[in-house]
Order: structure tokens, then C-alpha cells, then sequence
């Protein structure tokens, strides 16, 4: 059976045992060559193929997965099974067929997934490292290809490409080390050989850093940086779930001036990136999403069941990893504003990136991390290293006085950052 | 096949069963299936790897079609992999207390139901509990003529709770995982604690950062241990020069009396029979009074590096083995736990873990506390919040100035190349001298 005569049977099938049914379907293919010790180590292929099943049924939801076709009847079962112990909930169906009218940018015609081209990807990587004195410690290049469908007993079917091209390389000198990566759905985006010595620079750079004392310091945040930390505590506080279950230090702030004017945060899923997509991942047209406009709080992102339980409609926000079932997400965040004037103009301790950022309080915006690649910054340029430090601090506070932003605005997975120039901001030496 | 000095292929199939309670909403309850296949072959020089879903193993024809387009694969590698000869055999799995499949959904999600409800102490805004099980069957054959296959059953929860006061919210948080059973039976308390912890946090206060005289608790201690220690000695870091522990065998590298053990053979989370690879597994001490005594290996990096020993290759479900750690700690010392607070005398006590994360080559690591007490005169005072603290390796373990009596084992999840694997970690009591402590108070 193939894709959608499968989809088919299951929503047939599914339908007499459920009011509606809704089936996630992706199969894909990906290559990957990793670098070992500054040579190609490791080539690996594969295929992958899964399917979700969503039944809902007098406002139960119920959902499973399975990664074999053969079992879909199985899988069929437990989300029917699984929908009984489910507490109802207000439900007014899957999305109908739509005009779908904005078009996706996730999908690069012209990408191959060949071992070929990502060992050609591993050359260019090494040879940009080469251009400093340090040794390749890893990295990799990976091509993928997904197909991704969504069907459900509405009449919704909808399929799309995605492809993503991605590379990374770490090195070291000594007891330094660098480390950058890059990802796009369009091989042309990605110019490895740049990323390559990139790493080697920062790691050839971040040599014999001086301490740093105990204080108040003016900081760089880089886009890697400024990505790491928002990405875990700003996306979960815009999750409509979140907001309504009393988890988002944004609730009930809607119309408030909750950051500095010149911020703007927005979701635009028509944008060239990674999470491009004209349909959500349950099956909603998505839409550009302005959650913050000049420093005021306008929405949040909903899903269809958070938006039906609480009377807001869903703004096409679902995404999935995996095999999981749908949650709420961004497609391609932009975090934006007005360029004035560089922010390593004047003397600043620049952070490339940061180690533990996965450790910040979500909730109250609370983090203490330990920097890497540090460096102080002088009319905008990197000047000397800095050893080691830590970086402490609170990100709803910190958005709250913004310095500058960069023209060097970069994805970093689904966000698009610039750096950001922060003044008096507590660092802890050594 | 001239090619192909070596291949092996390890399918995993399962069942995977999540039960999500969030306010008293039973979000989602059930059960999803996977069936992953990893086909390896080593060919002149480096690996090539497969990873697909849903193969027959039992079919030559299918498995001779997956070793040749491995084979393709290993053939534009360059690096020259030699694999170290290694005793093999697999280790009974522990026999199951209450077998989770047993239990019906309705029942597992009723216990959860009753951990989430008893998170609600007043001052509460949100608790959410998620109940995870797993269950994987194990296949595994290579081209030397070794075969195993064995059951894993995983079963154990996580609860949340979130306290609100004018505007601030905090959070407390526990979790329970085991492998000898269904892991849900009165267990409140854990839920209980983590609504407590998250309303006393209210009044808590932030802490100031520097460096300064620190208490661990035993999982703190023992993220510590897994952050500090555990990363650095895994043999593919050190091979590949991306660890500060590289050429370090015999150095003193910590206190006297200090035992660091990595052991995939206890009962705990992070057991496993046998290793990825097909290798027994046995407990491997990484430091011995002091000194860096053992990496830990798998065939390839024990043959390229040595100086360890093998058994340590593992891997998620769909993913090609890497050297991991299972379950890892650090012996007890013999002072009592209020004998380190007195010793400790000013300074700061620091209890539960947010996580934690190293930069091996660069040798520093940090690593989050979920709460902790200021310690005056030898005793604890006021209660502080979002506090981690960070620290180089080669010089952290020489700072453990004291080494308690009551180690404890804590379960969790640790990620590395995209994977992650349940593991444990644990540690007695520690006292450290001048820890870099991160937080933003004044």
C-alpha cells in the first residue's frame, strides 16, 4: 500500500468508529558524512517513513503512531483506545479544504541526497578550517529530502516538500574551542567552507584569554547567543497553552509594553527557513503572526485544541517533531528592529555563544550560564579573548532595555536574530 | 563483498506508552509503535551506516541488500577504524516487580491523575505530570557470528508544579524512572514535594554570584559528576582530541580518595545488559584515589586510544552506536552529612538539578540547581533560587575537600550527537572550596 491509498483506508476505517479522523504522514531520506579528527569518519543514509493518527470523538482526542505500515490498524486501535481516557473538550472539527494562497519557500528542487554532495560539503568545510593553525576536532554535512502530508475526514489533503541542507565543524587549539554551524532548505544558502573557518577563527582567536573580574559590563550578545537564551524561555512564555494554563510571565499582558520599543517579534511562515509551510501541521492555513510590535505584546500562537478550549481559534501554529502528536510552535521567528548604529561600536564584552542555556527558568526568565568564545569588542571589532565567565540574568528584564541591534541578523533554526547590545549586565569572573 | 570487514545490525521495536496530564486535563493518554533497524559495515576505512524503519532481520536477502549499500556508503570514508577484540556475553535483565503492561491505561492514568492532584498545595497556579513508558525488544547479530536479544521495560514520571504570587512564578519539580517495574504506586509524595518546593521558592531569594565554599546535594553532585568527569573520559572524545582527559592516564586529577565509577551493570536507569555493540558490559572506575585510571570505550576507541575498557557503546533506538555513559558516580567518602555543613561553615548549600552541559575540549562545564540555602556558622539560613554554577575540570576535582557517607543514585536523560539515552547519576554529599557560583543577586 502506498501513502495515500493508506491514508485512505485509515480514514475510512477510522471513521466509523470515530467522528473524525486525522492522519500525519512523512517519509524521507537524509545523508550524512561526519568528520572524525579532520577527515571524513562516518557516512550514513537513511529512510525513514511514519505515520500519526488523530481520532476525536465527542470532543476526545485520541492519538498514536507507528513507524510500520503493517501495524496501522494497531495504531489505529490505541488512538481510538486512547481517546476514551482523554478528558472531552469543547471541539468544532478539523479544518476544512481551504484556498490555500501563500506559498512555502522549505524546498530546494535542485538539492540531491547523495553521500556525493555531502562529502563534497565535508571538503569545503575542511579546507575553510585550514586557514587557521587548529585541528578539526568533528562536524558534519547533511542533505534531506521529506515528503509530509496531511489528511483528515474533512477532505484536507495536503502534501509538501521540505529538503535541508546543514553543516557544522569544531575545532580546537590547545584547551580553545570553536565551534559554528549553518542550516537552510536551500543548498546554495550554505557556504561551508565560510563555516569551516569561522570555527577555526573563533577557536584559533579564543586563545590565552585574561580573566575577567566580577561586575557590570556592557555585552554583545551574538545571534548564536541571543538565540540559545531566548529560544528556551521567550517561545514557551508565546505558547497560547502556556498562557492559559498560568506558565507564561506574558499572560494577561496583551496590549502592554512589555519590552524595549524597538523590539519586534514576529512569525512568518512564508519566509524562506526551515519551518516554512503555507499549512500548520494540522492541516490550518498559516499566516504572518505579529506576537510583539515595538516593544507591545499583541498575541499569542494557538493550536486547534488550545484554540477551541478557550474560545480563540487557532493561528495556525501547530507543529510536530517526530512522531509526537501536534503542539504549539513557530515556523520561522524573527526577532527584529530598527538598525541605528552597531553595537560593538563602543566597548563591549562580546559572547559568541553560551554553555547551559537549557538550564534557565522558563517561567520567570531567570538564567546563570557560562560563556564561550568571549572576546572584548572594540570599534566593532573582536580585540582580545577573555578565559572564562559567566553570564547571569533575566531575559524579560533584559528585553526590556535594548541597546542596539545588528545588521547581522542570522537563522539559527527556526529563529532569525541579529546581535543585541545590552548594557549593565552582571558577569562573574573568576 | 570484499569490502566488508565487519558489519553488525541492531533493530529495536517497541511500544511506547505517554500519559500527559496538565491543571487535572487529561491531555493525551496512549501508546505508539516504532521498529527501528541501524545496519553498519566497516569497510576498508571508516563506517558506512543505515538507518530505516521496519526491517526483517530474519530475511538474507533483505540484510545482504542493507550491508551492500552500507558498504557503498563506508566506501568515501577515510578514516582508518581498527576494532579492539572485546569479551562478549549479555547479562540477565532484572526480573520485573509489577510487569507495566499489566496495568491497565485507565489505571495508569487515575495514579498520575493522583501524583498531578497532589502537586496542588495552595499558592499553586499549574501542575502537569507526564507518565512515560517505555518498552523495547532488542535484536542484535553481527558478522562474527554473535547474536543476543533481550527486553528493556522503562516506566516512571515526571510532575510540575508551578506557584504563583504577584506576577512571580516558580517552579518545583520531580521525577522518578526504573527498570524493574511499573513505577507509579504511591508516589504523591513526590508530587506533594514538588508543589512545596515551587510556593517556598516564592520567598526565596536570588543568589549572588562568585566564587564561594559550596555543599552538593547527592543529584547535584551527581550531574556534577556526570558534567565534570563523565564526558570528558568517553573514549571517542578522547580520540578524537576533543577532551581536556586526553593523555592524562596516571595524573592526579582530583582529591585523595576521590572514586569516580561509570557501571553499566547496576539495576538502575541506566542498565543495560549488554552493550550496542555486543560487548559485556562491566564496571569501569574512571578515577581511583585521585588518579585518571580507565576511559570508557567502545571496540573502535579502546583499539585507537587504549588505556580502558570496552562495553560503553550505546544508542538510541534508529541512531549507530557511541560511547555513553550508563550509570555513573562517585563512591562514598565517610563524612556524615552534618560533619560537611560545619566544615563548610560560610557558604552555600545547593539541592536538585535543572541540568547541565560541558565543553569537553575546552575542559568547562555549568550546571543548574533547582534550589539551595545560604550555610552561616555551619548551619543552612534563607532559602535562594536560580542558582548554577560552572567550573573547569581539570582543576574542579582537586577543590572537593570533603566526601559524604549517603550516595544516592537520581535517574535522567543524557543527550550527545543528537541522542538520548536514560542514565543515572549520583554522588554522596560533597564539599566543594571555591566553586564559581552564577546567579544575579547583589
Amino acid at each position: 500500500m502506498n501513502g495515500e491509498d493508506l491514508i485512505d483506508n485509515i480514514l475510512r476505517e477510522g471513521e466509523r468508529q470515530a467522528d473524525e479522523v486525522e492522519v500525519f504522514y512523512a517519509r524521507g531520506e537524509s545523508v550524512s558524512t561526519e568528520i572524525k579528527k579532520g577527515i571524513l569518519g562516518t557516512a550514513e543514509e537513511s529512510e525513514a517513513w511514519g505515520m500519526a493518527v488523530r481520532t476525536v470523538k465527542d470532543g476526545r482526542i485520541g492519538f498514536s503512531s507507528t513507524g510500520d505500515p503493517d501495524r496501522w490498524k494497531e495504531c489505529l486501535n490505541a488512538a481510538l483506545a486512547s481517546g476514551r481516557i482523554a478528558t472531552p473538550q469543547q471541539w468544532g472539527g478539523f479544518p476544512k479544504p481551504a484556498g490555500i494562497t501563500g506559498t512555502a519557500s522549505s524546498s530546494d528542487q535542485n538539492l540531491v541526497v547523495a553521500v556525493e554532495g555531502a562529502a563534497e560539503m565535508v571538503g569545503d568545510l575542511l579546507s575553510g578550517a585550514a586557514e587557521h593553525p587548529v585541528e578539526v576536532i568533528g562536524g558534519s554535512a547533511d542533505l534531506a529530502r521529506t515528503y509530509l502530508a496531511v489528511a483528515n475526514t474533512s477532505g484536507v489533503l495536503y502534501g509538501m516538500d521540505r529538503t535541508v541542507a546543514a553543516v557544522s565543524l569544531e575545532a580546537i587549539r590547545e584547551q580553545s574551542t570553536g565551534y559554528e554551524f549553518d542550516a537552510s532548505p536551500f543548498r546554495a544558502d550554505i557556504d561551508a567552507r565560510s563555516v569551516g573557518e569561522q570555527a577555526a577563527s573563533l577557536a584559533a582567536r579564543s586563545l590565552s584569554g585574561r580573566d575577567i573580574e566580577t561586575g557590570r559590563y556592557d555585552i554583545v550578545l551574538s545571534p548564536v547567543a541571543a538565540a540559545s537564551i531566548l529560544g528556551q524561555v521567550l517561545l514557551p512564555a508565546l505558547s497560547g497553552r502556556n498562557v492559559k494554563a498560568g506558565r507564561s510571565f506574558l499572560a494577561d499582558k496583551i496590549g502592554e509594553q512589555v519590552f524595549d520599543e524597538s523590539l519586534s517579534i514576529y512569525d512568518d511562515p512564508f519566509a524562506p527557513g526551515l519551518g516554512s509551510t503555507a499549512w500548520d501541521a494540522e492541516g490550518v492555513p498559516t499566516r504572518r503572526l505579529v506576537f510583539v510590535e515595538q516593544g507591545v505584546l499583541q498575541r499569542f500562537a494557538y493550536d486547534l485544541k488550545t484554540g477551541y478550549r478557550y474560545g480563540e481559534g487557532s493561528t495556525g501554529s501547530a507543529v510536530r517533531f517526530g512522531s509526537e502528536g501536534p503542539g504549539i510552535g513557530v515556523h520561522n521567528l524573527f526577532v527584529d528592529g530598527p538598525r541605528t548604529k552597531e553595537p560593538g561600536d563602543e566597548r563591549a564584552v562580546w559572547i559568541h555563544d553560551v554553555v547551559g542555556a537549557h538550564t534557565a527558568n522558563p517561567f520567570s526568565g531567570d538564567f546563570s550560564v557560562e560563556i564561550s568564545n568571549p572576546f572584548w569588542m572594540e570599534g566593532g571589532e573582536l580585540a582580545d579573548p577573555i578565559r572564562t565567565a559567566m553570564f547571569a540574568g533575566n531575559v524579560f528584564e533584559m528585553l526590556r532595555e535594548i541597546e542596539e541591534f545588528g545588521k547581522d541578523s542570522r537563522r539559527v533554526g527556526r529563529l532569525t536574530i541579529p546581535s543585541i547590545r545590552l548594557n549593565n549586565q552582571q558577569i562573574i569572573g573568576r | 563483498m570484499a569490502d566488508v570487514r565487519y558489519y553488525d545490525i541492531r533493530c529495536v521495536r517497541g511500544e511506547t506508552t505517554l500519559v500527559d496530564i496538565d491543571n487535572g486535563v487529561i491531555e493525551s493518554a496512549g501508546t505508539s509503535f516504532f521498529d527501528k533497524a541501524v545496519i553498519r559495515v566497516l569497510g576498508p576505512k571508516g563506517w558506512g551506516v543505515l538507518t530505516r524503519d521496519h526491517v526483517d532481520m530474519d530475511s538474507k536477502r533483505e540484510l545482504d541488500a542493507l550491508v551492500e549499500a552500507a558498504a557503498r556508503l563506508a566506501a568515501v570514508t577515510q578514516d582508518d577504524i581498527n576494532l579492539a577484540d572485546a569479551p562478549r556475553g549479555a547479562l540477565p535483565v532484572p526480573p520485573l516487580g509489577e510487569d507495566p503492561r499489566d496495568v491497565d491505561l485507565e489505571e495508569k492514568t487515575r495514579l498520575l491523575a493522583g501524583i498531578e492532584a497532589a502537586a496542588r498545595v495552595p499558592e499553586v497556579a499549574n501542575t502537569r505530570a507526564r507518565y512515560t513508558e517505555g518498552i523495547d525488544a532488542v535484536r542484535f547479530q553481527d558478522s562474527s557470528g554473535n547474536e543476543y536479544s533481550y527486553e528493556a521495560v522503562r516506566s516512571g514520571f515526571s510532575v510540575l508544579a508551578i506557584a504563583s504570587r504577584n506576577g512571580v512564578m516558580q517552579m518545583g519539580s520531580e521525577r522518578d524512572h526504573i527498570i524493574t517495574g511499573f513505577n507509579l504506586r504511591d508516589k504523591q509524595e513526590l508530587g506533594r514535594k514538588a508543589g512545596e518546593v515551587a510556593v517556598s521558592l516564592l520567598d526565596a531569594k536570588l543568589a549572588k554570584g562568585g566564587a564561594r565554599r559550596a555543599v552538593l546535594d547527592p543529584e547535584l553532585a551527581g550531574v556534577f559528576t556526570h558534567e565534570a568527569v563523565g564526558h570528558a573520559s568517553e573514549g571517542d572524545l578522547v580520540r578524537e582530541g576533543a577532551s581536556v582527559l586526553a593523555g592524562r592516564i596516571g595524573e592526579r586529577i582530583g582529591c585523595e580518595g576521590l572514586v569516580v565509577v561509570d557501571d553499566p551493570t547496576l539495576h538502575e536507569f541506566g542498565f543495560i545488559p549488554v552493550d550496542a555493540e555486543g560487548v559485556a558490559v562491566r564496571r569501569t572506575e574512571i578515577i581511583r584515589g585521585g588518579i585518571l585510571s580507565s576511559y570508557l570505550h567502545n571496540r573502535e576507541t579502546l583499539a585507537a586510544v587504549g588505556n580502558g575498557i570496552p562495553g560503553h557503546a550505546r544508542a538510541e533506538h534508529g541512531a549507530p552506536p557511541i560511547v555513553r555513559m550508563s550509570n555513573t558516580f562517585i563512591e562514598n567518602g565517610d563524612a556524615t552529612y552534618d560533619e560537611i555543613l560545619a566544615e563548610c561553615k560560610d557558604g552555600i548549600l545547593l539541592i536538585g538539578s535543572r541540568g547541565g552541559q560541558v565543553d569537553p575540549g575546552r575542559g568547562v562545564f555549568q550546571f543548574n540547581a533547582e534550589y539551595g540555602y545560604l550555610v552561616e556558622g555551619g548551619e543552612t539560613t534563607d532559602m535562594v533560587r536560580d542558582v548554577s554554577l560552572s567550573g573547569e575540570i581539570l582543576s574542579t576535582l582537586h577543590n572537593i575537600t570533603l566526601l559524604g557517607n549517603d550516595r544516592k543514585m537520581s535517574p535522567g536523560y543524557c543527550g550527545k550527537g543528537g541522542q538520548s539515552v536514560p542514565v543515572s547519576d549520583g554522588a554522596p554529599h560533597l564539599l566543594l572550596e571555591s566553586a564559581t557560583i552564577g546567579g544575579r543577586g547583589e
